[in-house]
């Protein structure tokens, strides 16, 4: 009972432990920050990772697989699977305000795309930007000269009759070039174009974005033994940008109709030509997709999915001739190096705060030794009225256990409050100090990831008591062995 | 010499020897001292400095380990029992009066009292004890003159205060034998002599003590004195 007064009475009527309890505090709101940010980041990862490429995909090689169609379709019928489509990948060429860039083509059914990872939702531009960017590029409206006017209210009247969305969906453009045929559309990744930036606020401007720019796109078809044909080259407009959240995909990646690929890369349903002659042999080749992206249902798991889909595939391609083998791969699999490295550096983070951590538990100790040293004499005469040594320990291991308690509790709120307004604090400090801690072009993502992982938070306020009792250790234990004849012999 | 089974008897010490390896030298303080401590008495033990009169008196409250010899307590040996048992002896059959108060400073007056009565008290005992213990802290403080003082802290007391709420914690858990080192030692003589009433009225009322002191005048107060000299007890002067 002594010892709860006691620990009571020396909290209260000391400051160093406070320090202690202070240090206890900054420690876990610090690893609880950084592993708060860092798993909010890889989520976000995990999610764009996700959304980009479906849940699992089936692929060959780049000179791809025909049968897609069917295959497709009986997929569908699965009943893990909720929605499926088959792509065309291909590398080529992209030449815009007359510059040349390499970048990763994909022909896509848009609808189908949408199903399986919401494409729909990462195009970018949509009326809003479209009005805005009106609105300041033109006087207001009571100052407006007729022309002005003019003009602004035909495009109203346009922007009222479409959605850029769909239009995006469609590959349409909303406008073409003049006298000429309509040429088809083409969807970029948001950082293709080197004029697009991000903002301070992770926004892009449509003034300088390529939208309804005319450009040239030069793909290189091969041929079923995987040699290279004459480039296909077509001129295209910008329909829309699309930003899937992870800057590879959005600086490297275009999205045109299926069909047109597949056309320009030859993999269109064709005459068969004897590889050797050149002469047709009357024979159809069906057409070829490179790889089939698909969703399972919500209750499915990933794996059972990629079971089920697995299984599909393999029954599937046995009972085809000339198939070429396929891979399934889930998502994880995919993309597990981006994963798998911020994955580490998120257990390298914590382990470095954790060493960090190391300092406050030392803190604790040298803290607690002192008031074990200063706190001798007293020790020697609890002793003498009958308290155990296994008492005195008690009394500092309580103390520890008491600082650590407190120190979690404020070190857990004071994360929490920060996890939670980080983003008004990066705001903050951009505004008034000119200092930008999370360069969304370097992160990926727009806005610093402000969630609390509840089973993580919790180990980590465990581990901190811990951690305080550990540091509370040596001292208690230098407390019991306390010689009471000597402590109490002087003054 | 009577034998350790007379029920006047509370602490038959035998053949105590303590001795201390300083260097390469021992340091006999103890060699061989046999000393009986009588229920009611109030027994002074005089011996100049540093002739062993603390290590004695720790000895016999069971703070400190002769080198050999027992101290028997109701046919006990004290040094063999358990340290929990041992620890016990201290809370319940011994209390300790020091030079210098060691009063706890984090504590108030009835506090330090109590902590005395808790340190042999699990928390569900306490709970049972504590309105006994404090009506009993209370009564102890209000003999010592001290009524008024109970929420202060030993900071803002004088010294032959200190020495009075230090005797109130030696007795809150009604010891068989108080032993007080030089109680008075740091007290002018004034104080000190308050003191000494204080103790007296105590063992009128049947408290043991064992006393130490260099000091032949103070000495005086108990009803017997032995002398300690070369680490032996050489008779009553
Ligand atoms: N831990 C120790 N190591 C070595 N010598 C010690 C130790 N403790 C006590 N002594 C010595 O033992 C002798 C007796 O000490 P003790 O404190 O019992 O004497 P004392 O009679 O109480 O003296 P005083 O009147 O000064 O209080 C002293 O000479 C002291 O220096
Ligand atoms: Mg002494």
């Amino acid at each position: 009972m002594y010892k709860l007064l006691l620990i009571f009475k020396y909290l209260r009527r000391k400051l160093a432990p406070l320090f202690a309890a202070l240090a206890v505090t900054l420690c876990t709101a610090m690893v609880i920050i950084v592993i708060s940010v860092m798993g909010g980041f890889l989520q976000l990862m995990r999610e764009s990772a996700q959304r980009l490429t479906g849940q699992v995909t089936i692929g060959s090689d780049l000179s791809g697989f025909p049968h897609h169609q069917e295959l497709v379709d009986e997929l569908d019928q699965l009943p893990e699977v909720a929605a499926a489509t088959a792509m065309v990948r291909a590398y080529g060429l992209i030449n815009m305000f007359n510059r040349v860039h390499t970048i990763e083509v994909v022909g896509v059914d848009p609808k189908s795309f949408d199903d399986v990872t919401n494409y729909r939702d990462t195009l970018y531009w949509t009326n809003q930007h479209l009005l805005d960017d009106l609105e300041r590029t033109l006087p207001p409206i009571d100052k407006m000269t007729q022309r002005q006017r003019a003009m602004y209210e035909s495009s109203m009247q346009q922007y009222q009759r479409v959605d850029l969305r769909d239009l995006g969906m469609s590959f349409t453009p909303l406008h073409q070039p003049l006298n000429q045929p309509p040429l088809p559309g083409i969807v970029l990744g948001i950082e293709v174009s080197p004029y697009n930036r991000r903002d301070e606020q992770g926004k892009y401007h449509l003034s300088v974005s390529p939208l309804n720019t005319e450009l040239t796109l030069t793909v290189l078809p091969l041929t079923l033994r995987g040699t290279v044909m004459e480039p296909a080259v077509r001129r295209m407009v910008v329909a829309n940008e699309f930003k899937s959240g992870l800057y590879e995909i959005d600086a490297n990646r275009v999205y045109v109709p299926f069909d047109l690929l597949q056309q320009m890369l030859r993999m269109d349903a064709a005459e068969e030509a004897d590889p050797d002659t050149g002469q047709p042999t009357g024979r159809t080749l069906p057409s070829r997709a490179s790889e089939i992206m698909l969703r399972g249902q919500d209750m499915v798991s990933l794996d059972q999915l990629n079971r089920a889909v697995t299984a599909k595939v393999e029954q599937f391609v046995g009972a085809r001739s000339g198939m070429p083998p396929l891979w399934v791969q889930t998502w994880q699999q995919r993309h597990a190096t981006l994963l798998g490295a911020v994955e580490k550096e998120k257990m390298l983070l914590t382990f470095l705060f954790a060493i960090i951590s190391v300092v406050a538990v030392a803190m604790i100790g040298v803290i607690f030794y002192m008031i074990v040293l200063e706190k001798t004499r007293d020790i020697g005469v609890l002793r003498a009225i009958g308290a155990s040594r296994g008492g005195i320990m008690s009394i500092f291991l309580g103390y520890g256990l008491v600082i650590g308690c407190l120190g979690a509790g404020l070190g857990t709120a004071l994360a929490a409050a920060i996890v939670y307004h980080i983003n008004e604090i990066q705001d903050f400090l951009t505004v008034y100090f000119n200092f930008t801690m999370w360069d969304p072009s370097v992160y990926y993502f727009d806005k610093v990831p402000s969630r609390l992982d509840p089973l993580e938070t919790t180990l980590i306020a465990v581990m901190a008591v811990l951690s305080s009792l550990a540091g509370s250790l040596i001292p208690a234990y230098t407390a019991g062995r306390v010689d009471p004849v000597e402590s109490i012999r002087y003054e | 010499m009577s034998n350790a089974t007379d029920q006047h008897v509370l602490l038959n010490a035998t053949g105590l020897t303590k001795t201390y390896r300083m260097g390469g030298e021992d340091l006999h303080v103890l060699q061989g001292l046999d000393i009986q401590i009588r229920r009611g008495q109030w027994l002074a033990i005089l011996g100049s400095s540093g002739s062993g009169k603390s290590t004695l008196l720790h000895v016999l409250g069971g703070l400190d380990r002769p080198t050999q010899g027992e101290v028997v307590f109701d046919n006990q040996a004290i040094f063999s029992l358990s340290g929990a048992r041992l620890d016990r002896y201290r809370n319940r059959h011994v209390g300790f009066v020091f030079q210098f108060y060691h009063l706890l400073p984090e504590l108030n007056v009835v506090e330090n009292v109590l902590i005395a009565a808790m340190a042999g008290q699990s928390i569900v005992g306490w709970s049972r004890t504590r309105v006994e213990a404090r009506s009993r802290a209370e009564q102890l403080l209000n003999r010592l003159g001290l009524s008024h003082r109970l929420h202060h802290r030993p900071a803002k007391l004088s010294g032959g205060e200190r020495q009075r709420v230090a005797i109130a914690r030696a007795l809150i858990n009604e010891p068989d034998v108080l032993l007080a080192d030089e109680p008075t030692g740091n007290l002018d003589a004034t104080t000190g002599d308050q003191i000494l009433e204080v103790l007296g009225e105590f063992h009128r009322a049947g408290q043991a003590i064992v006393m130490v002191t260099h000091d032949q005048r103070i000495a005086q107060f108990a009803d017997q004195t032995v002398v300690l000299e070369s680490g032996r007890l050489v008779g009553a002067k």
